[in-house]
Order: C-alpha cells, then sequence, then structure tokens
C-alpha cells in the first residue's frame, strides 16, 4: 500500500482542522479552536484501483508574529493551500505557504482552497476565477471537501 | 537488555518521557510501559516505527543516517496524539540501535495554547471591527491634544490618502471648511457636539455631528448627503439652486468674509414668450437658458433661481475683472444661441462685489438696481454697480 504525507498549510482560522474533520470523519463544527503543533490523520481511499493510506497533517495556523515550524514540511510529497474566501489577507498569503512549501519540497504537488465559500453569495462564487487545482470549498456544508482531496492524490499518483 | 531497561527508567521520569528503541530496519526493540497512553494500544517489540508513529513517514532516509552520523538526531515538536502533545526526539543509541523519545509537553502546550487562541480571536475580532469601521461613515478620532489618532477607510478614500500617516502629515483641518474663525478641533467640536452642521467640500455636503470617545478621544462623523441635499435644495423646472440654498451660502461667504461677486439675471422680454408662446414653450426657455449657464460656470460658482425668469449667480473666490470677463462671456453666449422654439434672445446682467460693510440684503439690493439699470439701458448688457 502507498503511503503518501500530505500538509494543510495556510493563516490561522482559515478551516485547515474543519477541512480535514470534514473528510476524515464527516463531521463540522464551527466553534474555533486553534490547532497548535500538528495533528495526522490517517485516511484510506482507492484512486484508479491504487489502495492509498494518505497521512494528513493538519498544521498549526500561520499567526502575523508566528511562522510554522519547518519541520512539518519534511517528506511531504503534497499540501493543500487553505485560504479563507472571505478574509483577502489570508488569500493573498498563500503565495507565501506556496513558496515555502516548494522550497522544502520541489518535486511535491499542491492545490489550493478557497475556503468557507457558504459565506459566499452565488454571484460571488461565479466572480472567482478557479481552475483544476483551485477549489471554493466549504466544511460547513462538504462542498468539494473530497474533491480537493482527490485530485491532490491524483497529482501525487500521476 | 533489562539493564538497558533499568538505566533509561531511571533517568527519565515515566510521567514525562517514555521512550522505544528501534533497530536498523526501524522495527522496535525495546519499547516503555507507557508509550500505549499515546496510541491507544500496546504497541509489540519487532512492530515497524511507523506503524506506532506515522508521523515518521517521509522521513526514514534522514532518521536512518544517524546511524552513520552519530551527531545528528530527528526532532518533531508539538504532535498531538490521542489527546496529549508530545515532541518527538530520535538519536544515536548504539551500533545497533537508535533511541526515539517521546516527551509529554502537555502541560505547557495547552498552557501556549490558551495564549494562542487569545491572541487569534483578538486579531479576528480586530479585523470584524476594522471591517465594520471601514463600510461606515467618514470617521475622524482627534485626541484631547488636538492630534489626528485615527481615520477609517472612507475618510481616507475621501480625502485621497492612503495611511493614516498621511492624514496626520497633511495635519487635516476639516474644521477650516466649516468656518475659517475656527482654530482647532476643540472648536469645532464645541459648536457641533451641540447641533450638527452641514459641511461643504468642493461639491460635496456631509452633515457633521461630533461625540466623545471615553474622556480622551472626540469621534467626528461625516455623513455624505450631496445626492439628498441637491435633490432637496434644487429647483425642479431649470436644475439650478432653490433661493434659500443660495442664501446659505451668499451669508457664508459675507460672514467668512471670503471674495465674491453676485450677479442677477434674466431673459430679456420674457413675458413676451409666455404671451406669445404660451407657458410650456416659456418653461422650455427657461430650462435651456439655465442649461447654458449651469454648464459655462465653475464647480464652486452657484446658480440658483430667484424666481419667474430671474436667476442669481455667486462666483466666489474671484476678483470683480475676472468675474465681469466670466459674466461678460455669458452674456455673449446667449446673445449667439438659438433656443428651440424661438431662436433668438438676450440677457441682462446687474453686477455687485461683496464689500466688507455688506450684508445678504445691500449686496443683493445693489445688484438687482444693476439689472435694472440694464433693462434701462437698452437690455442684452452687463452693469457693475459700485457701493
Amino acid at each position: 500500500m502507498i503511503r503518501k504525507k500530505i500538509l494543510l498549510l495556510g493563516d490561522f482560522s482559515v478551516g485547515k482542522t474543519s477541512l480535514v474533520r470534514r473528510y476524515v470523519d464527516g463531521a463540522f463544527d464551527d466553534k474555533y479552536l486553534t490547532t497548535i503543533g500538528v495533528k495526522i490523520s490517517k485516511k484510506l481511499l482507492t484512486i484508479n484501483d491504487v489502495e492509498c493510506e494518505l497521512l494528513i497533517w493538519d498544521v498549526e495556523g500561520s499567526t502575523p508574529s508566528k511562522k510554522i515550524s519547518l519541520g512539518y514540511y519534511r517528506g511531504a510529497s503534497g499540501a493543500i493551500l487553505v485560504s479563507d474566501i472571505t478574509r483577502r489577507d489570508t488569500v493573498n498569503g498563500l503565495e507565501e505557504h506556496k513558496t515555502v512549501f516548494l522550497s522544502e519540497n520541489p518535486d511535491s504537488q499542491f492545490v489550493v482552497a478557497y475556503n468557507k465559500s457558504d459565506d459566499l453569495t452565488e454571484i460571488a462564487k461565479e466572480n472567482i476565477q478557479l481552475d483544476e487545482d483551485t477549489f471554493l470549498t466549504s466544511a460547513k456544508d462538504n462542498s468539494n471537501v473530497e474533491a480537493l482531496f482527490v485530485r491532490l492524490m491524483e497529482k501525487m499518483l500521476a | 537488555m533489562k539493564n538497558i531497561q533499568y538505566i533509561l527508567n531511571a533517568i527519565l521520569s515515566k510521567d514525562i518521557f517514555e521512550y522505544i528503541l528501534v533497530d536498523k530496519s526501524l522495527h522496535v526493540v525495546n519499547i516503555s510501559a507507557g508509550v500505549d497512553k499515546y496510541i491507544e494500544r500496546v504497541p509489540k517489540v519487532g512492530e515497524e516505527l511507523l506503524a506506532i508513529l506515522p508521523e515518521l513517514v517521509g522521513s526514514e532516509k534522514e532518521i536512518k543516517e544517524i546511524f552513520s552520523n552519530k551527531s545528528l538526531n530527528y526532532i518533531l515538536e508539538t504532535v498531538y496524539k490521542n489527546a496529549y502533545y508530545i515532541n518527538i526526539s530520535i538519536e544515536y543509541f548504539d551500533n545497533e540501535m537508535l533511541l526515539v523519545l517521546l516527551h509529554n509537553i502537555s502541560d505547557i502546550t495547552l498552557s501556549k495554547r490558551k495564549l494562542l487562541q487569545y491572541s487569534n480571536e483578538s486579531i479576528l475580532l480586530n479585523n470584524t471591527l476594522q471591517t465594520i469601521l471601514d463600510s461606515q461613515n467618514a470617521l475622524l478620532f482627534v485626541t484631547n491634544n488636538n492630534e489626528i489618532s485615527y481615520t477609517n477607510e472612507q475618510f481616507m478614500q475621501f480625502f485621497g490618502v492612503k495611511r493614516i500617516s498621511d492624514v496626520r502629515r497633511k495635519d487635516m483641518k476639516i474644521y477650516d471648511y466649516l468656518d475659517s474663525n475656527l482654530n482647532s478641533y476643540d472648536e469645532l467640536f464645541e459648536r457641533v457636539n451641540s447641533k450638527e452642521e452641514y459641511l461643504t467640500i468642493n461639491k460635496d455636503t456631509f452633515i457633521l455631528q461630533a461625540t466623545w470617545i471615553e474622556s480622551t478621544h472626540k469621534l467626528f462623523t461625516l455623513t455624505k448627503v450631496t445626492k439628498l441635499t441637491n435633490q432637496i435644495q434644487m429647483d425642479t423646472l431649470t436644475g439650478a439652486y432653490k433661493k434659500s440654498y443660495f442664501n446659505t451660502h451668499l451669508e457664508k461667504l459675507i460672514k467668512n468674509k471670503e471674495e465674491g461677486v453676485l450677479a442677477v439675471l434674466d431673459l430679456d422680454d420674457f413675458k413676451d414668450v409666455n404671451d406669445t408662446y404660451g407657458h410650456q414653450v416659456g418653461d422650455d426657455v427657461l430650462r435651456e437658458f439655465s442649461s447654458l449657464i449651469l454648464g459655462n460656470i465653475r464647480g464652486d460658482d452657484i446658480f440658483a433661481r430667484w424666481g419667474g425668469e430671474e436667476f442669481l449667480l455667486l462666483l466666489q473666490h474671484t476678483n470683480v475683472e475676472n468675474a465681469m470677463r466670466k459674466i461678460e462671456s455669458l452674456r455673449t453666449l446667449i446673445d449667439k444661441y438659438t433656443f428651440k422654439h424661438i431662436g433668438h434672445m438676450t440677457s441682462s446682467f446687474g453686477v455687485a462685489k461683496k464689500e466688507e460693510v455688506d450684508d445678504i440684503h445691500s449686496l443683493l439690493q445693489r445688484a438687482d438696481k444693476a439689472l435694472y439699470e440694464a433693462k434701462d439701458s437698452g437690455k442684452n448688457r452687463v452693469i457693475f454697480k459700485k457701493i
């Protein structure tokens, strides 16, 4: 069985833990409880008849005064870069998360999540530019969460 | 092996540290009794280390390198496992084994987490408040020392600055727009605190209000009401201002001892238009006349309908020479214009300069007399009357 380590990276309070919880446990709680350090969850999935164990690293969010420990980046095959679509600063911050991640893991893959899309109107959603690696997600209403993780796994196995 | 276990147990507190000894293929050789609390089961000798600590997946190569270089070590900090926070460190033990130490840091990490939670919530709350403040009317906070301490996005947008530091550097004195006799935000506050005032900046009108924020700051709120004010204060037929609005500005100009020139103007023989073509055509002529004037005056000039076919024009912050040139050009414009229904018409202007001794009545009276003189002396002309 193939084992892959992936990271969820992004600013604090963008919903990384909620995405993992939705994907792994199928649950959601909108109470904000900040993550400190890292918590690893496992998920078994089959992609193109290949059984895989996904080790999902829910990494603490970076804050204005605290950057993420580079130790967490070691050996990752992929990353989900998460932002809160209602907070522009977190969307702007994605570029830095991508740069640091790829500098530590140059051959790795990533996808992007514009999370908390349930807070947007339908018109606002239509105005957001997306591509095959960028998803409007909502852990609250389970929108595109599965597609996000599967897309990253597909890219890592390609 | 029992010796090793004995020694390790002796040097490590069981409550804080647990250990795993692994061989070169990273399989368990020995293990302390408390490791199970982190992984919810009892691990076995011979088991793969990565099955116990999947956190190490991806780092196998780096870990095995420790065998060849005993000064190396591997550290992974603050890992949340089964309701505990632990640090995982791996170091050389002997030629055949590595020592994996699991350090329970739950107490200190939970304290740190409380602080982080508080800090993050504060930042989120601050961001939310900032968004609310920016969505409001233009806001200006001033200290008791008359220093600007904060302005919101709306205020900065209106005054064309990007940062609060720019507002401070420019030393914006909004009280100058209300009354040139005001010298500080304290004086402005005294004036506005009791009753709101209208403040005109360029072509925009604001309602200015003030209130205390604690005892250290004053908050000035500027609510833009330009559109509403214009609708209320405009003559619906001609689009010129109403006389009441004109009077307010004229009074302010006189009170503030500002320079200005007043013209009273009307269309010559307009009564004949109404009598010959009817009032509908008369209204159209007034609309065209008004449109011509409005399209050829400056932004801060004020054009108003006095009544009937008589209009008022206040040219602010200009001297008599320039004003006369402008008024003469307006007269020529009308003279050369072809009105839609009736063709050619002319206009007359009576002009007076605001002098120090003038009040609103004396100034209006002098300009009105000048208009009569223009009419009596043949119409289609501009007459200036000195005091």
